[in-house]
This record gives C-alpha cells, sequence and structure tokens, in this order.
C-alpha cells in the first residue's frame, strides 16, 4: 500500500495494541497482501488497524442495522388484511386492548377464542405499557371489543416502532455485551468483534420474523443472551435472573432452561462443591420468580378488594381442582391460586397437538412425508415419545456442561440443546427455529469463529432456517423481504447460493472435511431448485402440499446435521474424549506435528 | 497499490438491497407522473405526445426522456398491461409499483458505471480520494429520498453526467462529453443550468489552439457541430417534421409558475422571502408601507405567484439576469485557465449561481450542486471546508420532501449515517492545501452542523406538541432558511476557494 499523504489528523493518544487477527476474517492473497476474507468485512475495512473508536463504529453499525429492520417493517404483516382472524400482529394488538381495558385477574380468562393471552406474565406487562402508550396516541387502536382486527396505517407504524423499541431496549445492549464477553474470552481484536456483531444483528431470520411477520422474539432472546453474558462474565445470579426474564416473556425459553440449570449447576459443584453459591442460585431464581409474578398478585388482590368478579364465562382451571389438597373459595389465597393455576394452564396448553402447521422437525417430517403416519396413535403415547426423545437427545450436552461446567462450551450446549427441543420435543412452531440459530450465530464471535469451517456450518444454519419459514412468509406476502434479506446476509458472509469461497477451502487450512462440504452443497442446491421448483412449477392436484413438504423433511434432516455438528463440537470442546483415551490430547497431537 | 475496500460493487449491493426494501414506501405524484407518461408514450402516437392532457401531469420533459419511458413501457407490458392505459389514473397495482421502483434501481446502474470510470480515471496519487467520493456519490442520501422514496430518475440521469464530466477529463474524450451532455440535455433540461461551463470548456479546450485563441480548430468545430446537430436532431427532428416545436416548448418552459416552489428551495429567495415576512412585522416600526394582500401569500405555499409584503417584486428577468451575472467570473476563470479541475469547479459554481438565482427552483435541484462538487472536495482541505457546510444543508432541505411516519426515520437516519461516515472519511482523505485556510470558516461550520440536531428536533417533534396542525409553514420555513444560509455560506467558501486558488 502507497504511504498515504499527510493529514492533518492527529490520534491524542496511542492505544494499547490489540490482539492481532484471530478469527479469520482476513486471507492473503499470492502477493502476501491482506484481503477482506467475505464482503461483511471490507465495509470494516476502512477502520481496520485504524484508531476509528468503538464509540463511532458502534452506533453506526447500530443505525444501519435499525435501516433494515424498519425498512422490513414498511412490508405487510402477519394478517393483514385478512379476516375473519387476521394473525400475530392482531394478537399482539389485542394483547394491549386486553391488558388496559380489562382488570386484572381478567387478563388470563378473557376470550380464549380471540387470541386470548397465552403468554407468561412479563408479556402482559410488556402489552400493558405499549397499550398505556398507545393509547396516549390513539385510544381507538384499543379500544375493547370495537378494535378488533383494526388494520390502520397509523397503527402499523406504532407497533413497527414497538417491535424496533423493545428490541433496541433489551436484544442489542444485550448481544453488544454477549459479542464483548465472548471477545474477552477468546482474546478476539475489536475490529473482528464488530463483524460478528454486525453478521449477528443481521441475522435474516430474526428480522424476517420480528419485523416482518409481526412478533417480540427478541425480547426473549435478547434476556437468553444476557443470561449468556452474565455467565460469560461469571455472574451466575445475574444470569439467574435474566433467565427468568426470558421465560417470563415467553415459554419457549424453556428450550434453553436444561442447558442453564446444567451450567449452573455445574458451576455448583466443579472445580469444587460449591453450596453457599448453589444456595444462592437457588434463592435468587425463586425471588426473581416472585418479583415476575408480583404485578399479577398485587393486580389480584387489588380487584378482591374491589370485589370484581371473574367474568361470566369463567371457567375454572382443571389445574385448581387437581391439586391434592381441597381449598375453599373462601381462603383468603384462593384468588391467587386461581391465576395462577389459570395462567399456567393458558401457557402450556397441554391438550393441544403433537406439532402445529407444518414445521421441519422430526414428528412433523416423519408424518408427512408419509413415511410413518401418526394420528393413528393416540396422543398421550405420543406425548410420551416426544418427551423421551427430547430427553435423548438433550442429555448429552446437558451432561457434558454439567461435567465440564466451561465458557468456552455455553454457546454449544445451548445450541445443541435447543435443535434437540426443536428437532424432538410437543407443539413447536416453525418459528420457533430463533432459538437454536441465536446460540448458533454467536459463534461467529469465538476463536476462529469466521473462519470457513465455522462460518459456513453457522451460515448453513442461519440460511437453512430462512429457508424453512419461507412458506409463513408467503401468507404473509414477504416474499420479497425474504429474498433481499437472506440473500444480503448470504453474500455478507460469503456463503452459497451468492458464493462458494468458504468451500473451496481445503479442509486442512480451516475448511470443512469433504463429507461436510458436499453435504452442505448439495442440501444448498435443493434449496435453490425448490425456490424454481415452488415459484414455476404446480403441485399435483392430490398433493396440494406437496412442496410444503419438501421443505419440512430437508429441514428437519438439515437441523438433525446442525445438531450433530453442535453437539461433536461440544464433545471436541470437553476433552472428554481425551480423558476416556479415546482421542489424542489436542497438544500432543501438535507436538508430534513440530 | 492495494484495492480499496469496500469496493464500488460491494457498495451497491446492500445499498440496492435497502432500495428494494423500500417499495412499499410512501411515493409522491412523480410515481403518477412517471406512470402517466409510460402510458401516453406506449398508447399514443408520437404526434400526441406533448398535446395529450387526459391527466394534468402532462408530458413535460424534454423527447428523449419520453423515448427512454416509451422504451420502459415496452418491458412494462409483461409486468401490467393495466398502467399503460392514459385513462387509468392513479393506477398502481403492485406490480406496477414494483416494476417502476425496479426500473429506478435497474438505470442506476449508469451510475455506478460512470462512477467507476471515475475512479479508473483518477491520478494513482489520488485514487483513495476519488473512491471515497464516488462512494459517497453512490451511497447519497439525496438520491435515497428524491428516487428510491419520493420517485424520479436521478440516479441515471446524474450518471449521465458524471459519465460526460469523466469522459471531459481526457482531452480524446472531449468531443464524446459534449455528445453526452447534449443527450443530457435532451432528457432532462434542468441540465441547462450546467451548459455554460461546457460551452466555455468544449470552446476553449477543443474547438480553439491551445497556446493561443486566435487558432481555431475548425476540424474539431465542425466534429463537435455535426455531433451536437446529430443529438438534437434525434431528439426534436420528428416534433420539428410534425411542426410542434413551439407546443413543445410550451409544455418544457412553463413560465407561469412563482418565483419560489411550495417548498421553499433553500436559496436566495428563501432568506429573500423569510426576510419580507419578518420585516412586516417590523414594517411599523421602521415606516415602510405593507402590502396587505400579499402577506399570506408565500406561507400558504401555493404555486403561483409570489408577491411580496415590503421587499420590491422579483420578476423572471431579473433573476435571470442574477443567475448569468454570478456564473459569468467563473466562467471567465475557466476561460482563461481551462483545466479539468477548473471546469469542474465551473460546473458547480454554475450550479450554484443557478440554484441560488434561479426562477421556481425546486429543493430538489440541490443534487445538481452536490454531486459535482463531490468529485472535487477531496481536492484538498479548502475544498472540504467548503464542501461541508452544503453536505448538511443540501440533505437536510430535503427532509420536507417526505412527511410520513414511516419514512421519518428512514430519512434522518439514513442521512446522520451517511453525514457520519462521509465527513469522517474525508476528513481524513483530504490532503492539506497549500495555502492557508480561513480558520473562521471551520468554526462556522461546526456551529452550523451543530445547529441542524436542535432545528430537527424542533422541527418535527417539538412544534408539534406545542401548536399541533397550526403555523405549519413554521418549520419548513425554518429548514428552508437554515439550509439557504448553508448553501450559500458553502458557495462564499467555494468561490472563494476557486479564485484565490
Amino acid at each position: 500500500m502507497a504511504p498515504s499523504p499527510p493529514t492533518a489528523y492527529r490520534p491524542r493518544k496511542k492505544r494499547k495494541p490489540e490482539p492481532s487477527t484471530s478469527n479469520g476474517t482476513v486471507t492473503l492473497d499470492g502477493s502476501k497482501t491482506e484481503q477482506p476474507a467475505f464482503p461483511l468485512a471490507a465495509f470494516f475495512w476502512p477502520a481496520k488497524g485504524t484508531n476509528t473508536t468503538q464509540w463511532i463504529i458502534l452506533p453506526l453499525t447500530l443505525m444501519l442495522v435499525f435501516l433494515f429492520r424498519w425498512f422490513t417493517g414498511m412490508w405487510p404483516y402477519s394478517g393483514h388484511q385478512k379476516p375473519p382472524m387476521h394473525g400475530d400482529f392482531e394478537a399482539q394488538r389485542h394483547w394491549m386492548e386486553l391488558t388496559v381495558n380489562l382488570p386484572v385477574t381478567h387478563w388470563y380468562f378473557h376470550d380464549l377464542e380471540w387470541w386470548g393471552l397465552d403468554y407468561p406474565p412479563l408479556t402482559a406487562y410488556h402489552s400493558w405499557v405499549i397499550g398505556r402508550i398507545g393509547w396516549l396516541v390513539e385510544p381507538e387502536w384499543f379500544r375493547l371489543y370495537l378494535s378488533r382486527g383494526t388494520d390502520e396505517a397509523g397503527l402499523k407504524v406504532f407497533m413497527r416502532a414497538t417491535v424496533v423499541v423493545s428490541e433496541f431496549l433489551i436484544y442489542v445492549p444485550a448481544a453488544v455485551l454477549c459479542v464483548r464477553q465472548l471477545v474477552r474470552l477468546h482474546s478476539i481484536n475489536t475490529w473482528e468483534s464488530s463483524i460478528a456483531l454486525t453478521a449477528l444483528l443481521m441475522q435474516p431470520a430474526t428480522i424476517l420474523i420480528d419485523h416482518g411477520h409481526f412478533q417480540y422474539n427478541t425480547v426473549m432472546l435478547g434476556f437468553t443472551l444476557a443470561t449468556i453474558a452474565s455467565m460469560l462474565a461469571g455472574r451466575p445470579l445475574w444470569s439467574c435472573i435474566f433467565f427468568v426474564g426470558a421465560l417470563g416473556f415467553k415459554q419457549m425459553a424453556l428450550f434453553y432452561a436444561p442447558t442453564v440449570a446444567a451450567y449452573l449447576a455445574g458451576t455448583c459443584i466443579s472445580p469444587r462443591l460449591d453450596i453457599p453459591r448453589l444456595l444462592g442460585i437457588a434463592i435468587v431464581t425463586l425471588a426473581s420468580f416472585a418479583v415476575l409474578l408480583l404485578p399479577l398478585m398485587l393486580g389480584t388482590s387489588y380487584d378482591t378488594y374491589r370485589n370484581v368478579p371473574l367474568p361470566s364465562d369463567a371457567t375454572l382451571p382443571a389445574l385448581l381442582s387437581s391439586l391434592p389438597w381441597q381449598i375453599s373459595e373462601k381462603a383468603w389465597h384462593y384468588p391467587y391460586l386461581t391465576q395462577l393455576a389459570q395462567a399456567i394452564h393458558r401457557i402450556f396448553p397441554f391438550a393441544r397437538g403433537l406439532f402445529e402447521d407444518k414445521v421441519a422437525n422430526l414428528w412433523c417430517a416423519v408424518h408427512t412425508s408419509g413415511l410413518h403416519k401418526l394420528h393413528n396413535y393416540d396422543s398421550a403415547l405420543l406425548s410420551r415419545a416426544a418427551l423421551g426423545l427430547t430427553l435423548t437427545s438433550i442429555t448429552p450436552p446437558c451432561a457434558i456442561l454439567f461435567l465440564r461446567p466451561r465458557k468456552e462450551l455455553i454457546p454449544y450446549a445451548f445450541a445443541t440443546t435447543a435443535w434437540g427441543f426443536f428437532l424432538c420435543s410437543y407443539q413447536v412452531h416453525e418459528k420457533n427455529v430463533l432459538l437454536p440459530l441465536l446460540p448458533m450465530t454467536i459463534l461467529l464471535a469465538t476463536e476462529g469463529g469466521m473462519k470457513a469451517a465455522t462460518r459456513a456450518w453457522v451460515g448453513f444454519a442461519n440460511l437453512l432456517a430462512c429457508w424453512t419459514v419461507f412458506p409463513l412468509l408467503i401468507k404473509d406476502q414477504l416474499r420479497i423481504p425474504y429474498f433481499v434479506l437472506t440473500g444480503l446476509w448470504a453474500w455478507l458472509v460469503g456463503l452459497p447460493p451468492v458464493s462458494i469461497g468458504a468451500y473451496a477451502i481445503p479442509g486442512e487450512e480451516g475448511g470443512l472435511s469433504l463429507g461436510s462440504k458436499l453435504l452442505h452443497l448439495g442440501t444448498y442446491a435443493a434449496m435453490v431448485a425448490w425456490h424454481v421448483v415452488e415459484a414455476w412449477v404446480e403441485p399435483p392436484e392430490n398433493k396440494p402440499d406437496l412442496w410444503v413438504v419438501a421443505n419440512v423433511c430437508l429441514g428437519a434432516a438439515g437441523f438433525g446435521l446442525c445438531y450433530l455438528w453442535c453437539l461433536w463440537r461440544l464433545v471436541e470442546g470437553s476433552g472428554l474424549l481425551s480423558d476416556l483415551g479415546l482421542t489424542k490430547r489436542k497438544e500432543e497431537a501438535l507436538k508430534r506435528k513440530q | 497499490m492495494a484495492d480499496q475496500y469496500p469496493t464500488l460493487l460491494q457498495c451497491a449491493i446492500p445499498a440496492t438491497a435497502l432500495k428494494v426494501l423500500l417499495w412499499p414506501a410512501y411515493r409522491s405524484t412523480d410515481f403518477e407522473v412517471h406512470r402517466n407518461w409510460l402510458a401516453i408514450t406506449h398508447s399514443l402516437p408520437l404526434r400526441e405526445w406533448y398535446y395529450e392532457k387526459t391527466s394534468e401531469w402532462t408530458l413535460d420533459y424534454p423527447p428523449f426522456f419520453a423515448y427512454f419511458e416509451w422504451l420502459l413501457s415496452q418491458v412494462a407490458q409483461f409486468a401490467d398491461r393495466g398502467m399503460l392505459e392514459v385513462q387509468s389514473l392513479n393506477h398502481d397495482s403492485w406490480q406496477t409499483v414494483h416494476f417502476q421502483r425496479a426500473t429506478v434501481i435497474g438505470t442506476e446502474l449508469v451510475l455506478l458505471y460512470a462512477l467507476h470510470l471515475f475512479v479508473k480515471s483518477s491520478p494513482p496519487s489520488s485514487k483513495k480520494q476519488a473512491h471515497a467520493a464516488a462512494l459517497s456519490i453512490l451511497l447519497s442520501p439525496g438520491l435515497l429520498i428524491i428516487d428510491h422514496i419520493h420517485f424520479q430518475y436521478n440516479g441515471f440521469l446524474y450518471g449521465i453526467l458524471v459519465l460526460s464530466i469523466v469522459l471531459a477529463r481526457k482531452p480524446s474524450g472531449l468531443l464524446a462529453s459534449g455528445v453526452v451532455f447534449a443527450a443530457l440535455l435532451c432528457l432532462k433540461h434542468i441540465y441547462l443550468y450546467l451548459a455554460p461551463a461546457y460551452f466555455v470548456y468544449l470552446l476553449r479546450a477543443y474547438c480553439l489552439g491551445p497556446r493561443s485563441i486566435f487558432k481555431i480548430r475548425f476540424a474539431n468545430c465542425i466534429k463537435l457541430g455535426v455531433g451536437i446537430a446529430v443529438v438534437a436532431g434525434l431528439a426534436f427532428g420528428a416534433f420539428v417534421y410534425y411542426d410542434q416545436m413551439q407546443q413543445v416548448f410550451s409544455r418544457l418552459f412553463p413560465f407561469s409558475r412563482g418565483l419560489c416552489h411550495a417548498y421553499w428551495a433553500p436559496n436566495v429567495w428563501a432568506m429573500y422571502s423569510f426576510s419580507d415576512r419578518v420585516l412586516i412585522y417590523a414594517a411599523p416600526f421602521l415606516k415602510l408601507p405593507v402590502n396587505a394582500d400579499a402577506v399570506n401569500s408565500v406561507t400558504r405555499g401555493l404555486v403561483g405567484d409570489t408577491s411580496f409584503a415590503v421587499l420590491p417584486d422579483i420578476s423572471p428577468r431579473m433573476t435571470f439576469f442574477m443567475t448569468l451575472a454570478a456564473q459569468i467570473p467563473a466562467l471567465a476563470k475557466l476561460f482563461f485557465r481551462p483545466t479539468w479541475d477548473n471546469f469542474v469547479a465551473t460546473l458547480t459554481l454554475c450550479a450554484y449561481a443557478s440554484f441560488l438565482f434561479g426562477w421556481h427552483v425546486h429543493e430538489k435541484a440541490i443534487l445538481l450542486v452536490i454531486i459535482p462538487f463531490s468529485l472535487l472536495a477531496l481536492k484538498d482541505r479548502r475544498h472540504l471546508g467548503a464542501f461541508r457546510p452544503l453536505a448538511v444543508s443540501g440533505h437536510v432541505s430535503l427532509f420536507p420532501l417526505l412527511f410520513t411516519a414511516m419514512e421519518f426515520p428512514v430519512k434522518v437516519l439514513y442521512t446522520v449515517v451517511w453525514l457520519a461516515v462521509f465527513l469522517l472519511a474525508f476528513d481524513r482523505l483530504a490532503p492539506p492545501s497549500e495555502k492557508p485556510r480561513v480558520f473562521l470558516l471551520d468554526r462556522f461550520s461546526l456551529l452550523y452542523i451543530a445547529v441542524a440536531v436542535p432545528l430537527l428536533v424542533y422541527c418535527s417533534l417539538v412544534h408539534q406538541l406545542v401548536f399541533g396542525a397550526k403555523y405549519e409553514f413554521l418549520p419548513l420555513m425554518f429548514i428552508s432558511t437554515y439550509s439557504a444560509v448553508g448553501v450559500v455560506g458553502s458557495w462564499i467558501g467555494f468561490l472563494v476557494v476557486f479564485f484565490t486558488s
């Protein structure tokens, strides 16, 4: 590079030197000059090696990722102008309507048929806050009963803004912190961490579901990131609080619960037994749950005090009568128990089917592909089978993390467990794929995370996940944002179908092994072919869902691979195999090479 | 020399992604204007194009643009035939929207190519700077707001302009540059404002001898004359044949419009109108006569004749002479020192003059100044000093174009990101100047940029909270007066730089 002309710019002080590159954003071409390994790194090139502070790069990155989110929000949302039931947008709006207008005791009892509230209390409080603000802007959007199915342009802007604001208050700071902790753990320089953070925040599936389809997943995912960040920072008590927040916002965070438990329990027994820590974790967790329920209970006591009756059509939750002891309606704690039981009844609807719609998990794939029809079986049997299989799939990662509670293993264990749940458990939605994706994507910020091998796997999971939610996005008229955002992300991180650079690197130089390469490229080819077929060929008349079924089956197979890969990396990283003498220690292998 | 990262193409890809995501965004009546032109050129014979008036948005661009619309309409029929009916006013099926938006993105490739040539043709010592300038034009918030939200084809047109400017860099390209510019004039006649600079430069550098102005190179004169005549003939020949030139010209130059456009463009007349408004309140104390009829005219924002309450009225002729007077010094300097840098500087100054003093100037015309200036902004720190207030004021003045809630964060954040990235990058890349800078100017521009923040907060939030829907003109007036100060300030700064170097 030619010497740059003298400029008047003078850095005020020398910063301490950053750790050298170790994350694979840079490659050397033939003439020994550095080159960005993939386009996203090129965008940060001007900041490389200069003293550009994080105070400039970070706000600019955040503003840009905001723009992509906001632009996606200009497209239709789920259920836009689709009577009678509309969609998730209406559900969220309706929760605001009911929390703002009804007494607290009615929240979990109100009309189940029209998008009854079936999320944990934190979502209810969140809806209440937003509903209150929205009421100030325009009360007509949240009038009880009258506002159902409203789809005004102003309401759309307001609701889209609430998603972005919630995300920027919770998910984005958590992502920044989590990446920082990972970077500190793996000694990666700041420049590369900005790239990893941008890749994480540009994840197409999250943007499409939250800002296109319309949901508030990033709040729950943000709490999860905060949990991981606290674990990495060595603050287990904070991680309990954040994780209760995640669970309290969306019950789907249960996908992560076994990992969290395994890690926290593991840190209490190794390297040595630490009873105070165990007690602390237990107390903080219980206290967090108490705080989570406190507003609901306070509201209940206020309503009891005012003698507000339950809605006339309210049926008492079955849970209440199945309690081992008899409680009288006169008891002081009766209304509180009723509320709790009803909330739990709503949040965990055991009566629903094994899977809903078409989701790329094991059950749906087995059923719809015609391999084995499942509706002949008793639903109790099926749910027991699901439980058994889920337990089988999550036991290995949780056991490893429990025995070896190392910080490096946390993302892998989170991802493996979540994949296990997604593939095998009961009542999974296609949108839940965001849960395993998140811990897998933060791998980009780990050592070598942006080298070809890890980047290829992370990208594979992300792109496949987007592809499996595509049938859902078609319903929401989000085809174009899907192609734009997914294509852009694939291009940014240098992956198929846009670039096959990551697959040109031989296995010995940090690339994938030949088998993985073939599997990946084959899957990508199938995905592209599927899009061509889906767009131009009508499915046969007796099988109208054929394309969706193909999508589900390929998706489930690909996610299975992701599960296995995460599990393998976890096993490898834990060092259990070498301890058991199955493989040689890394150090020994290295020594021999030298 | 290593390549510059990110490359032009690498920047174009995410920019295109953003632009595609903007398809459902707000669009102005210009969308319907262009849809109507597609319909006119597709379904009517050539001789009716400039007479058709079913829609109020009649064809008022020169013939090449009409031919361009005809070409697009050949593809449009595969997207949605409905948009090609003259009668189907305000037709906006999603196919139509997507098609028209896509054509804006597609034709912008001309700009990408022109900028690529610009970087390629720069000397190695200033490649880095040229690359940064090219990126700043490619990612310009002005083009994003005007083309991809408001809806116009400026990316395409400015691409041709940049192409013509870049061609003029080498003596062998001068003829082509002149012909390309002639074609550009036949696409959109707003570029007539730049024509004096082209005329002087081509005259001096191409038609007259390099040593002496008395050695006329007749062969070159003939080549250039024939080239321009062929372009003009291709454009207007058919209309001359049909004997419609008068009608065509009456469509192209409607002089019945007022001095200021509905939103005041940030020019001298905006400051003049603002002073007039202020004088209405001061007049009783100064014992000046007030024209009562005019008190309510400018702020009502109607496109019509503007009359002033206190200050003397302005006629089109006056604006014309003032524009010319402001252009002549720069043209004279270009005539005696016909270098490419002086040519681009003179283009910029011609654009400044016509923007500041012209009749019925649109705020969108500020791109006419910003884009040529960007090519020069990194010449040295003195140029950058003059460019900075223009970059801020020029883009802030475009904000009133978009007034819907959904687009508000788009225009503000995109512009803030662009300003932060490029002002920082330019600051690092601009080489120190040989002459000392005027220190005061820097302080002024910093203060000026800082004022933008409270101004925007007031205009977008505080005003509505305090006054509601009342005094709607106030924010607009503040923005245009604020921007006018910046544009005039950067003009004066640039004049100083140009005439002292």
